[in-house]
């Protein structure tokens, strides 16, 4: 097979793949269904102030496997429907930042800049329309660099790296997840040694399992689901439960939570080309620095929507001085931050799919997702197709940028109409959103696990995330390091076995000895950045 | 019984009950758990899924696989022999796990606690090399490994480590030997250059036929099947083999109805060159290897208890 005959397969694995039902005869494949499922979810966590892409992701992920089961059958409904999500959340997280001034999704916070101005200068409508707009374009170029560059990137990476390479270029993306994500470069450190920490239990080469204190319940190790879960989303509740705590419980609305805009007077069915058109090359260079961001791991989407909106910003000023500057009412405002935060989704993909590290909290449930499944390991073995044998995985790989077009497509269709009836999602109160969260996520776990001890560990993992937060220890990097603690030792035991034990064997070969400086560098450099909050 | 079973069964020398048609008065009472002990997408994770999804398309069963890997089947053995034993609860594994492993680890557990369904196939354990490499025989490894190139030897347990290393030891060459997470990870790390040479448990039989991959010698008591005219390991100095199977056990104590039914269905599964899991087992395996019952609970023990030797000339 070549690589065309591997993409048809890919795109015929995804349109007439398992069946979830017919109609009329027509059989709706189940793949497509939830891509459009997620998506129509992931706009409608994405509008709710308080959830977000990963929380949904995390709660359906133990739900959905549940359903479609572990064979391999399973890996494109269950992936598609999370890239839904994923994507539908950057677009809802728009609305309540435009409507009601409060960001539904951290790196919407400066969509409220200019959006919420147009909605109170009644132009609510319109803002929405540029917001969709742009989000759909930067997310749209983002997912087609991805389907050029992650087969490139890893087809480069089985070529020129050796096991001393591959072992150092994961110390390198865990210094540099490290060092970028949070506030401080030792907190960061601190949060990744934690990980590869709790990695290392029950785990290891030895028959005699690591680190289990001689009790059956850890020589098993942990479940991934209960520590990432517990550390990203319950860490999450209860911080959230103790906020609501300190501030009275029963407030209906958020705190900072402003008054909407008067009634739209703008009933424009369609944005016309004179507006969209002064938007593009906002979107370009968004889109452009948001892909880029997104590439690298560990930065994020909140960051790019900054440096898109920084940009746009001066641009503007110069380019049309006469115009309403950014912070003002801006159409140009709201394309540049959402383009930026959009194109971080599909690029973030490229080290997930190339070399099986992920960058953000949505990677991480992607990663999660395929190995618990199980058939589909992320990583350059994916991009293999030398052989005569047919590689199942590389059919996934396609099958995956496909669900991400199909996405896209249902964004460009109907994603807009649904995103403007998502106001109302402002509404729900905290306190009862999140005991309704923590019991989806204790729920959805021991679906999964079905063993008590599952249970405890979330909890206990559930108040490590939450004192790392009140710490203001970013809890990304050690899910990160927890899930690519593993194939670090793997890598590193294998470097050292296939050197002839040499103990310098990650300063022996070049591009292995420059893989280590530049993750001290990094290290050392993050020192000197001005402190930002942890995103 | 159709006659091509029974000649496929008399090949492998062992014995299988008869079999007049699966036990239909036991079911089990619910879903049963499939504990596969190895990782997702290898050639004994794919057969074990294959089963599985027969069992069920056959029988009814409902049939939920699940990887509990690690520590060379250890990590399944421990969590299986708490499990109930009423059929619930079901393991695959190689029996290798219960044999070298469970006696190199000294865990409490023994074969005698759990019992013994059946085997499915044995192992057609190569040492195999990319073509790319040029060797065409094991002799032109050792003398390019003699004139000084290192050659990175991959394994996949502790076992087969110990024997490459006596391999190097009774040839004269010292390998580099890398030890990975199955057979799949050694035939990937044999594919893009990470290792030379590599033992290979049947996952090699399409890269060989198709020229990308070559059978330098059997790690078996016997020749391979593809490759006869490979050496087998005795021939090169090393009085152990590979020799294994994959085998399905349960918790000890599981009530003969239960077993005989059990074993019977998987029997008759991989039995069937028709059936998904007969037609993987003939391309990758070269046809099932079906031991079961009393023969099997006795070919587990001896495998635990002549684990010493191996254990000792690899410490020398």
């Amino acid at each position: 097979m070549d690589l065309l005959d591997y993409a048809w397969a890919g795109v015929l694995a995804v349109f007439q793949g398992p069946v979830l039902f017919s109609i009329f005869g027509l059989s709706i494949s189940a793949t497509i269904a939830m891509v459009l499922f997620g998506f129509l979810n992931g706009i409608f966590v994405g509008a709710t102030p308080g959830l977000g892409g990963p929380m949904a992701m995390a709660i359906s992920l133990p739900i959905l496997i549940s359903i479609f089961g572990f064979s391999s059958d399973a890996l494109l409904p269950v992936m598609g429907c999370l890239i839904g999500i994923m994507k539908g959340a950057t677009v809802g997280g728009a609305v309540p930042a435009i409507l009601f001034n409060t960001p539904g999704t951290p790196d919407a916070y400066l969509t409220t800049l200019d959006g919420y101005p147009m909605a109170k200068r009644g132009e609510a409508r319109r803002a929405l329309k540029v917001a969709h707009f742009s989000s759909a374009s930067g997310d749209t170029f983002s997912d087609l660099v991805l389907i050029l560059c992650a087969p490139f990137l890893a087809t480069l990476v089985e070529r020129y790296l050796d096991l001393p390479e591959k072992t150092a270029l994961l110390i390198l993306s865990l210094s540099f997840i490290a060092a970028v994500i949070g506030g401080s470069v030792a907190k960061g450190l601190l949060s990744a040694g934690l990980g590869i920490f709790v990695a290392a239990i029950g785990t290891g080469e030895d028959f005699y399992p690591r680190l289990s204190l001689g009790t059956d319940m850890l020589a098993q190790g942990f479940p991934a689901v209960a520590v990432i879960l517990g550390v990203l989303i319950l860490g999450e509740v209860f911080r959230g439960l103790e906020d609501l705590a300190r501030s009275g419980y029963g407030r209906p609305t958020l705190p900072g939570h402003a008054p909407p805009g008067p009634p739209g007077n703008d009933k424009i069915r369609h944005l016309p080309w004179q507006d969209r058109r002064p938007l593009l090359p906002h979107i370009a260079r968004s889109a452009m620095i948001g892909t880029a961001v997104g590439a690298l791991p560990g930065i994020g989407s909140t960051l790019a929507a900054t440096l898109g909106h920084a940009a746009g910003k001066r641009r503007h000023a110069r380019k049309a001085p006469d115009a309403r500057a950014f912070g003002t009412g801006a159409p140009e405002g709201i394309a540049a931050t959402e383009a930026a935060n959009s194109a971080v989704s599909g690029a973030n993909l490229i080290p997930v799919l190339s070399l099986g590290i992920p960058g953000n909290a949505a990677a991480v449930f992607l990663i999660l997702a395929a190995d618990s499944i199980g058939g589909f390991n992320p990583g350059p073995a994916v991009f293999r197709y030398n052989q005569d044998a047919v590689n199942p995985e590389l059919i996934i790989a396609f099958g995956l940028f496909a669900t991400m077009l199909l996405a896209n497509l249902i964004n460009w269709t109907v994603g807009g109409t649904v995103m403007r009836s998502m106001a109302i999602m402002t509404r729900i109160p905290k306190h009862i959103l999140l005991p309704v969260v923590l019991m989806l996520t204790l729920t959805s776990i021991y679906v999964q696990e079905t063993r008590m001890a599952a249970l405890w560990f979330v909890i206990g993992f559930g108040i490590l995330g939450y004192v790392m937060r009140r710490l203001d220890i970013s809890p990304l990097p050690f899910v990160i390091a927890f899930i690519l603690g593993g194939r670090l030792e793997e890598t590193a035991r294998q470097a050292y076995a296939a050197t002839g034990n040499d103990p310098f064997f990650l300063a022996t070969s070049p591009i292995s000895a420059i893989f280590v400086v530049m993750s001290i560098s990094v290290i050392v450099l993050a020192q000197y950045r001005r402190p930002t909050t942890a995103s | 019984m159709k006659p091509l079973l029974k000649r496929l069964v008399a090949a492998f020398g062992v014995s299988v009950m008869a079999t007049a048609g699966i036990a239909a008065d036991w079911t089990p009472p619910g879903p049963v758990k499939l504990m596969i002990g190895f990782r997702a997408g290898g050639g004994a994770d794919t057969q074990a899924r294959l089963i599985a999804e027969d069992l069920e398309t056959r029988l009814g069963w409902k049939i939920i696989p699940e990887q509990v890997t690690g520590k060379g089947g250890l990590t399944l053995a421990t969590a299986l022999a708490e499990a109930p034993a009423d059929g619930t609860v079901i393991g695959m594994l190689v029996t290798e796990s219960l044999g070298y492993n469970m006696a190199a680890a000294k865990t409490p557990l023994t074969p005698a606690d759990f019992t013994a369904l059946t085997t499915t196939a044995s192992f057609q354990m190569g040492i195999v090399a990319p073509a790319s490499k040029g060797w065409t025989a094991w002799d032109q490894m050792i003398s390019a490994a003699k004139d000084g190139t290192p050659i990175r030897f991959g394994v996949m347990s502790p076992k087969l480590a110990d024997l490459a290393y006596l391999l190097g030891q009774s040839q004269g060459v010292d390998f580099n030997i890398i030890e990975v997470k199955g057979g799949k990870a050694v035939l990937d790390g044999v594919t893009a250059g990470d290792m030379d040479v590599g033992f290979m448990a049947g996952i090699q039989t399409n890269g060989v036929a198709a020229g990308d991959l070559v059978n330098l010698a059997s790690a078996m008591s016997r020749p391979l099947k593809q490759t006869p005219e490979a050496p087998a390991i005795a021939d090169l100095g090393v009085p152990f083999d590979a020799d294994g199977y994959f085998v399905f056990v349960a918790p000890k104590g599981l009530p003969d109805e239960a077993k005989t039914a059990m074993s019977e269905a998987i029997a008759q599964i991989v039995n069937d060159p028709e059936s998904k899991a007969g037609t993987m087992i003939g391309k990758a395996f070269g046809g099932p290897a079906v031991i079961s019952g009393d023969d099997l609970q006795t070919l587990l023990q001896d495998g635990y208890d002549a684990a010493g030797g191996l254990l000792e000339a690899a410490s020398e």
